[in-house]
């Protein structure tokens, strides 16, 4: 039934009722919350077509809602062309081969959809297999991928998915069996997504064309952690074992076939599927090249020896960034940095402490020098401002405050702190650990910077050997610099990193009252149940201070401008089937 | 000859084991667990127990050091610690050719052209052209072969766009494509190397020809071009020679910085990505992959020098 919570129809002009009122009798509890927010007004156009893709409205309905709510015209955010292609400058053709220069992906795990780590062995991986939920065209989910849809029940505890007809590579049929097997391997290896949402045997498959999913608690947003965004829920044959490697056994349900891997140069090349659901691909074959050295793969670029780069940096980029035939792709983007505080050992206990080295921090200063302005300042949670939920009142946002942080060392009865900074040899986390060390050092902060191998680091500092299976970042170094990928929703960031217990948790933060939140988060099913949980959150996050958040930066990908069709998002996949290159 | 070979040989062998010994020590400075590595940073203590027995690191050092050496005889390095299942031998052999072919086409470039400039330089000795040549040697023997790789690259194969700038060498390229991928990066180490073996050229010329058997040649009646060629460089080449074969082992394992530029796939990247892993079957075989190729390289030398100069296998006999 309809329940429209307006207390005047003046309230909302232009609305027509008639056509509203025929989308809302077949909506469900948690489908009916978001049309009754976009009716109020309560959620922009651009949140409301982010928010109803997640929860799985199709796209008629959408249109229908926002044509009901007058508001269908297709100016400005209707779909933002961030995280697409733009166009190439000559006709599109069929045929040839794209090159594209990829991180040369982690050689521990090799090519191993379950177990990988690292962006460029995503970037390998996901041109065979696929994600249940797909990237859209706006950068967000999509039904791209083997799902063309999905729906809650009404309290969002269980989900339905309704599967692509498709086929292995070998001829045999895609199923919800296959499905129901890659999730109990992910759970198997603790995936940092689904930990705490699904169990062993969560995936119903008597229905070969349905996957029912069963969720240990509510969850709003569950399409986006069996979606792109969580690089290793591809969807693998039922009776693909954990451990084995896409070169061992090529297979996937992709628009490519693998050909080739060489170890020693991380060069991988793939065919077109001729037998892909999607239909024939424009180019007949893709290479991955592995690069060691980011700088190299510009130089590459540059010089036009390989047609796309699957990333770069804005500091050795800016021939990139100048270069009039090179198309920018800027996918959203929450990847950030996370500077952990070990909360129950050593010198970073005090919250005060935590908070002061908060305040000594000069934000702008990281944005400015490590990226030429092309980031986002953070305060202090994980929660990116662009998100429907995100709470823009719940803080103040913390810039440098050199004195604050002096007084709250005197609170505490500290005069200085001497520590020191892990951190990996990526990207400019090491340079971000050195204005740190300076920022910091005004306000009575002597700190060493400690900067390892990025393996190295990962085992000793982050996530030492001694930590437990369920936490294995329980003994983690005091003080660290972390790097974390994109998610389009923050539930890794929480239930991985800050949750009491979590997989990530190298802070060692516990907070029942964060926990509380959480799970009114994850089971809240509409925008402002979100935002009330959210905003809690941001205001624990930025008084516990269990970590420093202090930049979301943007994923720079790109490629020849002779090239369109390409998509990439900003955890490393770059998106071919759609690619081709003009003469 | 037979005997001064044999001595030589012998000695090159204590210095392998002497090199096969500081490599195997050093391997075993690394902070990291080796067993920890292999088995993944989440996988629980048990496992890597187990792995560090059958490893074979639980072993005291000298059985561990006895071991390695069977290795080494036997060519069987085992399997990679970052790429199980695959033969460290099997990552060592490609990239041990692509070493080679870029080291090889290097001095092919570098060799003649440091002989010329050296026999000029000295023949002009005070002259401009001499003072030219080796103020030019000493600047370009002080940039470091990845400095000028970056210079190259960026001018030569970016802006002017004459030559590829990295070597993403097709499958299919003829032997004059792949050169032309390698031109840039062997260019960087002509720059190198070209003062260095110019000056030695010189210096050894300069001597030859202040001899008194360079005298007695001229006095013969012979000419210029003669006296160069059948005295002169045949005693001036020696320190050349030598120079040459000891930078040979350099060259496949120290190129480090230059390959990670060029991003091409040589024993210097190798090295540096089983260092950083850390992969520890695959870094011993590659840097004793370089020892044996130093060994043989310096040994190539110390005979072409004694057959040059019977004095030289007189001297080692006697020794």
């Amino acid at each position: 039934m309809l329940r429209h919570p307006l207390t005047s129809i003046e309230d909302i002009p232009m609305t027509n009722w008639r056509l509203l009122d025929r989308v809302l009798r077949r909506a469900n509890p948690i489908e009916q919350d978001l049309v009754e927010a976009k009716v109020r007004g309560s959620i922009t156009r651009r949140d409301f077509l982010k928010r109803g893709t997640v929860i799985g409205l199709s796209a008629p309905t959408m249109a229908a809602v926002l044509a009901a709510c007058g508001d269908s015209d297709d100016s400005g955010e209707a779909t933002t062309t961030t995280g697409g292609s733009t166009a190439g400058t000559g006709p599109a053709a069929v045929g040839g081969t794209l090159v594209v220069a990829n991180q040369f992906g982690d050689a521990n795990t090799g090519l191993d959809p379950v177990n990988m780590l690292d962006l460029g062995t995503y970037n390998v991986l996901s041109q065979s297999f696929e994600y249940l939920v797909g990237v859209g065209p706006d950068g967000n989910i999509g039904d791209t991928g083997l799902a063309t849809a999905w729906e809650p029940n009404d309290d969002g505890s269980q989900w339905t998915f309704t599967l692509r007809e498709a086929t292995w590579q070998d001829g045999s049929p895609f199923t919800s069996a296959d499905v129901a097997a890659t999730m109990d391997r992910l759970v198997a290896k603790n995936n940092a997504a689904l930990g705490g949402v699904i169990g062993e045997g969560a995936v119903d498959a008597s229905d070969p064309a349905t996957a029912v999913f069963t969720l240990i608690e509510p969850n709003g947003n569950f399409p986006v952690l069996v979606s792109t965004f969580n690089a290793q829920a591809l969807i693998t044959p039922a009776d693909y074992s954990d451990g084995t490697t896409l070169d061992e056994r090529p297979a996937g349900t992709g628009a490519w076939i693998f050909r080739d891997y060489d170890p020693s140069t991380f060069l991988v090349r793939f065919d077109r599927n001729p037998d892909w659901w999607g239909g024939q691909t424009p180019l007949d074959s893709i290479e991955l090249r592995g690069f060691a050295d980011i700088g190299t793969a510009v130089t590459a670029m540059q010089s036009r020896q390989i047609d796309a780069i699957q990333q770069f940096s804005v500091i050795g980029g800016e021939g990139l960034l100048d270069d009039p035939s090179f198309n920018v792709l800027t996918p959203p983007s929450s990847n950030h940095r996370q500077v952990w505080f070990h909360v129950n050992e050593g010198q970073f206990t005090d919250r005060l402490v935590r908070q002061a080295l908060a305040w000594s921090l000069d934000r702008q200063q990281m944005v400015d020098t490590l990226f030429s302005g092309r980031a986002e300042i953070a305060n202090d949670h994980p929660v990116l401002s662009s998100l429907p939920f995100f709470d823009p009142d719940a803080v103040e946002q913390r810039s440098r405050d050199v004195e604050q942080a002096r007084a709250l060392l005197a609170e505490a009865g500290v005069e200085s702190i001497t520590a020191t900074i892990q951190s990996g040899d990526l990207q400019e986390i090491p340079d971000l650990a050195a204005i740190i060390q300076q920022n910091a050092a005004e306000a009575g902060f002597e700190l060493q910077v400690n900067v390892q191998s990025n393996s190295t680091f990962y085992g000793d500092s982050w996530c030492p050997a001694d930590g437990t299976d369920e936490q294995p970042c329980l003994n983690a170094d005091e003080f660290g610099i972390v790097d974390y990928g994109h998610r389009p929703i923050p539930d890794v960031f929480f239930s991985s990193a800050l949750a009491s217990g979590g997989v990530w948790n190298s802070s060692n933060y516990a907070n029942s009252e964060f926990d509380t939140e959480l799970s009114n988060y994850r089971g809240a099913i509409d925008v402002a149940g979100q935002q009330a949980a959210v905003g809690r959150i941001q205001q624990i996050l930025w008084e516990d201070v269990p970590a420093v958040y202090p930049y979301f930066f943007n994923f720079l990908s790109g490629h020849d401008a002779s090239v369109s069709g390409m998509q990439a998002t900003a955890l490393g996949h770059s998106i071919l089937s759609g690619a081709s290159k003009s003469a | 000859m037979l005997r001064f070979i044999g001595r030589r040989a012998a000695l090159s062998l204590v210095t392998l084991v002497i090199l096969i010994l500081v490599i195997f020590l050093l391997t075993r400075v690394f902070p990291s667990e080796p067993a920890r590595q292999l088995a993944g940073p989440f996988a629980p203590q048990e496992r890597v127990d187990e792995l560090n027995e059958t490893l074979g690191l639980n072993d005291p050092l000298p059985v561990q050091f006895g071991n390695l050496l069977a290795d080494v005889l036997t060519l069987s390095f085992g399997e990679s610690f970052s790429q199980p299942g695959v033969e460290v031998l099997d990552l060592v052999r490609p990239a041990l050719w692509n070493s080679a072919k870029l080291v090889m086409f290097a001095l092919v470039l570098t060799v003649p052209l440091s002989i010329l400039g050296g026999v000029v330089a000295a023949r002009r000795k005070d002259t401009l052209v001499d003072r030219a040549i080796v103020n030019f040697g000493l600047a370009s023997a002080s940039i470091p072969e990845f400095v000028s790789a970056v210079i190259f690259q960026y001018v030569i194969g970016v802006r002017l766009g004459w030559l590829p700038a990295t070597t993403l060498i097709p499958d299919d390229a003829s032997i004059f494509t792949e050169l032309r991928y390698l031109l840039l990066p062997a260019l960087s180490i002509v720059l190198v190397y070209f003062g260095y073996i110019a000056r030695i050229t010189r210096a050894g010329t300069i001597t030859a020809l202040e001899s008194d058997y360079t005298r007695t040649a001229y006095m013969k009646g012979l000419n210029t071009s003669s006296v160069v060629r059948r005295h002169v460089l045949k005693n001036s080449l020696q320190p050349t020679v030598a120079v040459t074969g000891t930078q040979i082992g350099y060259l496949f394992g120290g190129l480090v910085g230059l390959e990670l530029v060029f991003n091409y796939p040589g024993l210097g990247n190798l090295i540096l990505r089983a260092a950083t892993a850390p992969d520890f079957p695959l870094l011993q075989a590659a840097v004793i992959t370089v020892a044996i190729i130093f060994m043989l390289s310096t040994l190539a030398a110390d005979l072409l020098i004694a057959w040059m100069n019977p004095r030289a296998r007189l001297n080692v006999g006697a020794g």
